[in-house]
């Protein structure tokens, strides 16, 4: 009996032996798993990767000294119960109580110089009604126009008789800024006519510059071509959405995009405009740039002076001076405006 | 006698002996599971799926499996088999990171099935080669995200960004999230770029024909080549294939297109928890479907199928369901 402790201690040995033998065998082959060290990604820590997100700060001023003008602005609001319209949206307007926000840094110049702006709405009940025989015909578009120096839109698919008014608005001497989007002209009939009325062109597709660029590719950088008043003080422009706009006239008050810029239907470099300007009418290809966060950008706020001040060095004597835009009719609390060029 | 007692008994010594056998007998046994507990033998190769929209569950899944291979010494090499459009940048940022760290221990190579762009793109970059099929999609190198706009001034938070009404932040944060993704596709591989930076930064995708020549992919081949190509690379000569899935069940959670962005929806019959907005993505848009095309399918599955609409209960409620969670 005394030969079974001797006999179960050889068992244990042996079969630890073998097992242990087993296992060390496996750990001394395999290759330990160390954590390995991290591994440092340059890419990730190079200080210009972070985008500057200062805001900036917008001044816009005039230098105009002309009286007090009539500046009178279509932001592209459809007539009540209507669809929601896309040149609304497009210009980053809310609802119908915010229609003149995203122009404020152009309104407040206008106003804070005198000046008088108004917002026109299409009334639908209005507008539907049917022209009486006889008379002749009017728009409301027209009625406003008559009593305003300078127009601002924003909106493209004009009636023809609204286009005429618009016309003769022109030929009066009036100054018309016109600000459109990249591919306006697919989704909204009539573009091309009021581009002919105002005698300028638009391209389709939007500019970009993968190169060089404010945030975005598609927020390019527009530099002034020359010396003119418009590009005054404008080393810089950013147009958040720019599509190449044209005008036969040709002049130097034009911005065109910087080096780097390609458009999107050609991929191909431009160097096309996104502002001219054809004696009473400016264009532009956009209408971004007049928000209040884009007046911060670049020399933005001094374009838009430019602007305001283009608006109110009109030609234009309106109303009862024998304006050609059909019958005015000043309207309560809207005195008739006298302004000249200043 | 003591004649007789060597002839009933063992002795001593051949007792020892028995039981010595009997414990390598039972060692013997035992030896080859405790052999293979501790070191299995260093013949395979894993095939890593990374499969379907890139997201949180996917990237604990792929880094948690390449954890266990750099561990795991009998591995010798790694194929990731990948079919995804991207997804969530973080996301995308821990398969990168989980491969760039494989890639330094052994051969890792991409696979792509029909489709590896915008944040499977990202994952699959620090492999040592990337195979494509002739018409598998890559590239797509980019953020998607919509253009900030401003808010109307929220009144309660304790402080002005705490709401972040600001857009020139938002886009300028768009823009970091954008460079961050190029910038680490360009120190991947700009050496294979056959274009600049501000070509790569357009997000185009490629087909593997074109990638092959535009250094976003470097061979033509399928998943087997890939394994191959692998196993020879780290001479592993003869090989066993050990599959890993990763992800949820298939397709879970799926993204979603709808006006205003990309969600994700966490579930086959979503509630209000299971939808979450993805303000800012690396995917490949085409590639999501649109959440119209979805309710339309399952518009015309309840209408034509009859028995499948009665086991289902009320007629459209899917439908409905579905809609009020990608609402919400």
């Amino acid at each position: 009996m005394t030969r079974v402790a001797p006999l179960a201690a050889a068992f244990v040995v042996t079969l630890a032996a073998v097992t242990g033998g087993a296992a060390v065998a496996g750990y001394v082959t395999a290759d330990g798993a160390a954590p390995a060290p991290a591994i440092q990604n340059d890419h990730y820590q190079n200080p210009d990767l972070i985008a500057n997100d200062t805001p900036g700060q917008a001044t816009v001023e005039m230098d105009a000294s002309a009286g007090s003008q009539t500046v009178l602005v279509d932001p592209g609001v459809e007539p009540a119960t209507a669809r929601p319209v896309l040149p609304f949206s497009l210009i980053g307007l809310g609802g119908g109580g915010v229609a003149d926000r995203d122009i404020r840094p152009l309104a407040n110049a206008l106003i804070e110089n005198g000046h008088e702006v108004g917002v026109y709405v299409p009334d639908p009940d209005q507008q539907r009604r049917p022209a009486r025989p006889g008379a002749e015909e009017t728009t409301q578009l027209g009625e406003r126009l008559a009593e305003a120096d300078a127009f601002v839109t924003f909106r493209t698919d004009y009636e023809p008789d609204e286009l005429d008014a618009i016309e003769s608005f022109v030929e009066s001497g009036g100054h018309v800024v016109l600000a459109t989007e990249p591919d306006a002209a697919y989704s909204q009939p009539g573009a091309a006519s009021l581009d002919a009325t105002l005698d300028v062109t638009t391209e389709s597709g939007y500019v970009y510059n993968m190169e060089e660029n404010d945030l975005n590719y598609q927020r390019v950088y527009a530099e002034a071509t020359g010396d003119a008043s418009l590009t005054e003080g404008v080393d810089r422009a950013v147009f958040p959405s720019a599509t190449p706009v044209g005008t036969p006239a040709g002049g130097a008050d034009v911005l065109r995009p910087i080096e780097g810029s390609e458009l999107s239907t050609t991929r191909a470099p431009t160097d096309a405009p996104l502002l001219v300007r054809n004696d009473e009418v400016v264009m532009i290809g956009d209408s971004d740039f007049l928000s209040p966060d884009n007046a911060r950008r670049a020399d933005n706020d001094a374009l838009i002076g430019n602007l305001a001040d283009f608006l109110v060095t009109n030609d234009r004597t309106p109303p009862g001076d024998g304006g050609s835009t059909g019958p005015t009719q000043p309207g309560p609390g809207q005195p008739p405006t006298n302004g000249t060029a200043g | 006698m003591s004649a007789d007692k060597p002839s009933t008994a063992l002795t001593s010594r051949q007792q020892v002996a028995v039981v010595v056998l009997a414990a390598a007998l039972v060692g013997a046994v035992l030896a080859p599971s405790v052999y293979a507990a501790t070191n299995e033998p260093s013949d395979t190769v894993a095939v890593v799926e990374i499969e379907g929209p890139v997201n949180t569950a996917l990237a604990d899944d792929v880094e948690s499996e390449l954890a266990d291979i750099r561990a795991n010494e009998s591995v010798g090499a790694v194929v990731l088999k990948l079919d995804t459009p991207g997804g969530a940048p973080v996301a995308s940022e821990r398969m990168y990171k989980a491969v760039q760290r494989t890639s330094e221990d052994m051969t890792v190579i991409a696979s792509v099935q029909s489709i590896s762009a915008s944040g499977g793109y990202y994952a699959m970059a620090p492999a040592d080669e990337i195979y494509v099929l002739p018409t598998s999609t890559v590239g797509s190198i980019g953020l998607n995200a919509p253009a900030p706009r401003a808010s109307s001034t929220a009144l309660g938070p304790s402080g002005p960004d705490k709401a972040g009404s600001n857009p020139t932040q938002a886009w300028a944060e768009q823009q970091t999230l954008a460079d961050t993704f190029i910038n680490a596709m360009m120190a991947e591989r700009s050496d294979e770029f056959e274009m600049p930076r501000e070509e790569v930064a357009k997000a185009d995708t490629y087909l593997g024909t074109e990638a092959v020549q535009n250094g976003f992919a470097d061979e033509i081949g399928s998943l087997n080549e890939a394994i191959h190509a692998a196993a020879t690379e780290e001479e592993l000569g003869e090989y066993t294939v050990d599959t890993r899935e990763t992800g949820q069940e298939f397709g879970i959670p799926f993204l979603v297109r709808t006006d205003t962005g990309i969600v994700a929806i966490h579930a086959n019959d979503p509630g209000y928890a299971d939808v979450k907005p993805m303000p800012s993505t690396y995917v490949y848009t085409p590639a999501v479907p649109h959440v119209d095309t979805i309710e339309r399918f399952s518009e015309t599955d309840v209408r034509t199928g009859g028995a499948a609409s009665t086991e289902r209960g009320t007629p459209g409620n899917e439908t409905a369901r579905l809609s009020g969670g990608v609402g919400a």
